[in-house]
């Protein structure tokens, strides 16, 4: 860092007149965000990719750089197995949170007139959270099991005849439960948007002639589209992160890359879990940046 | 002339509380009707009744001689200028002007040429040409009002109502703006309702006016009439021209406890008796010169002036208080310097004054 300097340079610089610029002090404001994501993102993120080069044996890991863990995850079908199973559960919670929470979002955001209603309303969303997280996808399994709330209720309303066994321990358990934790950060931002919009721009809108879904295909989802935009990034970047719940309620038969991370470090096996580390962050930020380029969430925010 | 639209003792009220009650009214073919009221009279709730936004609980409203209470907003052909515009935000000029005409249920106009051709010649006619390729964020307020009036005309409606279009402009653009909507409205040969809060606004633009009042119709004529003889003292006020008095009528004189003024001719009827005088028909005299005959006034304390331009407006503070307001157009009279709390002689023309009770 760079010690001030006075007088000579400050010279130059103040007759821009009475358009306040951040003041040398003012960037102190920055430092303790700024240190604390070096020494705990930027930092980490640097070893991440040193490490993922590194010599692993079993018991011991080198500083001696090779490719050999890079080599051995794209020729292991197990781990590029790994890799597609997290894009494909990604994509289809995604999807899921998006039908489950779009509707709900409309609802609230715009159905509903009275501002304190919805705000009492986006807060029962949140209800779920106040409980662990672990408790909410344990909770899952007395629902999805075979002897579960919903196969009690199938059968006694003689809707299935045997106890459907796919409800859980399978990729649609996961993806079942993933939807319900994650749908709220899908429902917030889109309701938030939809708030935005001016009631009278949707009654210009009738006005003129146009019906429901017309109003609703060509203004009310290009004005909410920043909101889907967030709420994707949001979901998106959690879904690719996870383990947790995939391994509970999967009964570890569906591993996404956050479930390698786990059982690699597991067995102290650091090169690899950094290289599988390395390839969830390159992933990460594809999509975010895909996300981004959708929408100018810079003009439309 | 014909009647387009026919307004048949139409009420609506919000829980207990009524917005409109008995109000009828007719609007002729290629007319400009200003509707006056002040905030919470009920205009806009009348405007939205007439849209189709909201459903009346009394009354008619005939379009072309036809009950339309079952017609949805949509299929009246009747256009709409929101207040604040509600333009499309991420649409182009032109994506907004061509809205209904590509969207509508009925009819939209799906050959390319002849809605480019059609929203173009709006363009055109409301002065936008060269912004068509524009963001509606992009241009100025009143260019903002020109697109919201081109959306709604370029489906040729036979009215449009005009929600206090000109409330979200500054005040030289609103001058201009005037003159722009009449020429734009005699051109299309459309008729137009034009819903104001501006008693200026509402004189300068209509053929005609309608004076809402607490929910009903106040008084409805040529502006002139309604600026020179309002039909009671509420209709008065909202002019924002005339100094009123309350009080009581008894022997040929009308009283409100501190002055009493010579009546000529017969009051106007009303349901409690109102002495009204316009402001610039008051001259201010030494407070020792007598009044002369057919003349009436009272002595009052002057206080302020404010100086409008073409004229001088003075403040005066009567013995019980009240609050007198002369107006002195400069072409009539020169200013005059007045002492402030010093006493004068404020005198009109007893025939000038309006009698009501």
């Amino acid at each position: 860092m760079t010690i001030a300097t006075p007088a000579p340079d400050s010279a130059d610089t103040t007759p821009a007149g009475p358009v306040a610029r951040p003041s040398r002090a003012a960037y102190w404001l920055i430092a303790p965000g700024a240190i604390w994501m070096t020494l705990f993102l930027v930092v980490p993120l640097g070893m991440m990719v040193y490490v993922s080069f590194w010599s692993q044996t079993t018991f011991k890991i080198e500083p001696i750089l090779t490719t050999k863990s890079w080599v051995a995850f794209f020729s292991s079908d197990t781990y590029l197995s790994a890799l597609w199973t997290t894009i494909r559960i990604w994509l289809l919670v995604l999807l899921s949170t998006f039908v489950v929470g779009y509707p709900t979002a409309l609802f609230v955001g715009l159905f509903v007139k009275n501002k304190t209603l919805a705000t009492a309303l986006l807060v029962l969303c949140v209800i779920p959270f106040w409980t662990s997280f672990l408790i909410r996808v344990l909770a899952w399994r007395p629902m999805l099991g075979k002897e579960g709330a919903i196969n009690i209720i199938l059968q006694a309303f003689h809707i299935t005849r045997e106890p459907i066994e796919a409800l859980l321990f399978t990729e649609l358990s996961v993806i079942i439960g993933m939807t319900q934790i994650y749908c709220v950060f899908m429902v917030g931002p889109i309701a938030f948007m939809l708030g935005r919009i001016d009631p009278n721009v949707i009654e210009a809108a009738r006005d003129l002639g146009a019906s429901f879904w017309r109003i609703f295909r060509t203004i009310i989802l290009p004005l909410s589209m920043p909101g889907v935009i967030v709420g994707g990034i949001f979901v998106s970047v959690m879904v690719l992160g996870e383990f947790a719940t995939a391994a509970a309620l999967s009964g570890r038969k569906v591993n996404m890359l956050g479930n390698i991370i786990v059982t690699q470090v597991g067995s102290l096996k650091w090169a690899f879990a950094a290289v599988v580390g390395v390839i969830l962050t390159i992933l990460m930020g594809l999509v975010v940046a895909g996300f981004l380029r959708i929408v100018d969430l810079k003009r439309e925010l | 002339m014909t009647d387009v639209l026919r307004i048949e003792n139409l009420g609506k009220s919000y829980g207990s509380k009524a917005a409109l009650s008995g109000v009828s009214f007719a609007v002729a073919d290629n007319e400009y009707v200003s509707l006056l009221g002040p905030s919470g009279s009920g205009k806009t709730v009348l405007l939205r009744l007439i849209a189709g936004f909201e459903l009346p609980d009394a009354g008619r409203i005939l379009f072309d001689g036809k009950d339309i209470a079952s017609v949805p907003a949509h299929e009246r052909g009747i256009g709409f200028v929101f207040q604040n515009f509600a333009l499309f935000p991420h649409l182009s000029v032109y994506d907004n002007i061509g809205f209904g005409l590509v969207n509508r249920v009925n009819a939209p106009v799906t050959d390319a040429d002849a809605l480019r051709s059609r929203i173009m010649a709006m363009v055109e006619l409301v002065g936008l040409t060269g912004l068509e390729d524009r963001g509606v964020h992009q241009i100025s307020g009143g260019q903002r009002q020109r697109v919201a009036l081109a959306r709604t005309l370029v489906s040729q409606p036979r009215i449009v109502l005009l929600d206090e279009p000109l409330g979200a402009l500054d005040a030289n653009l609103r001058t201009r703006m005037r003159g722009e909507l009449r020429r734009i409205r005699s051109q299309l040969g459309v008729t137009f309702l034009h819903v104001t809060g501006s008693e200026t606004e509402a004189l300068a633009m209509g053929d005609r006016i309608v004076v809402l009042d607490n929910g009903s119709v106040g008084q409805i004529d040529t502006p002139d009439t309604v600026y020179n003889s309002p039909v009671s003292p509420n209709v008065a006020r909202y002019l924002n021209c005339y100094n009123l008095f309350s009080g009581t009528i008894g022997g040929g004189t009308f009283s409100d406890g501190a002055h009493s003024f010579p009546l000529s001719g017969t009051p106007k009827p009303n349901a409690s008796p109102a002495y009204a005088i316009r402001q610039d028909l008051i001259t201010v005299r030494p407070s020792n010169s007598p009044l002369g005959s057919g003349e009436a006034g009272f002595t009052a304390t002057y206080l302020a002036s404010e100086y409008t331009g073409a004229s001088f407006m003075y403040f005066f503070r009567a013995v019980d208080g009240h609050i007198v307001e002369v107006e002195n157009h400069l072409s009539h009279r020169a200013p005059q310097n007045l002492d402030v709390n010093a006493t004068y002689q404020l005198v009109w023309k007893a025939d000038d004054a309006l009698v009501y009770g």
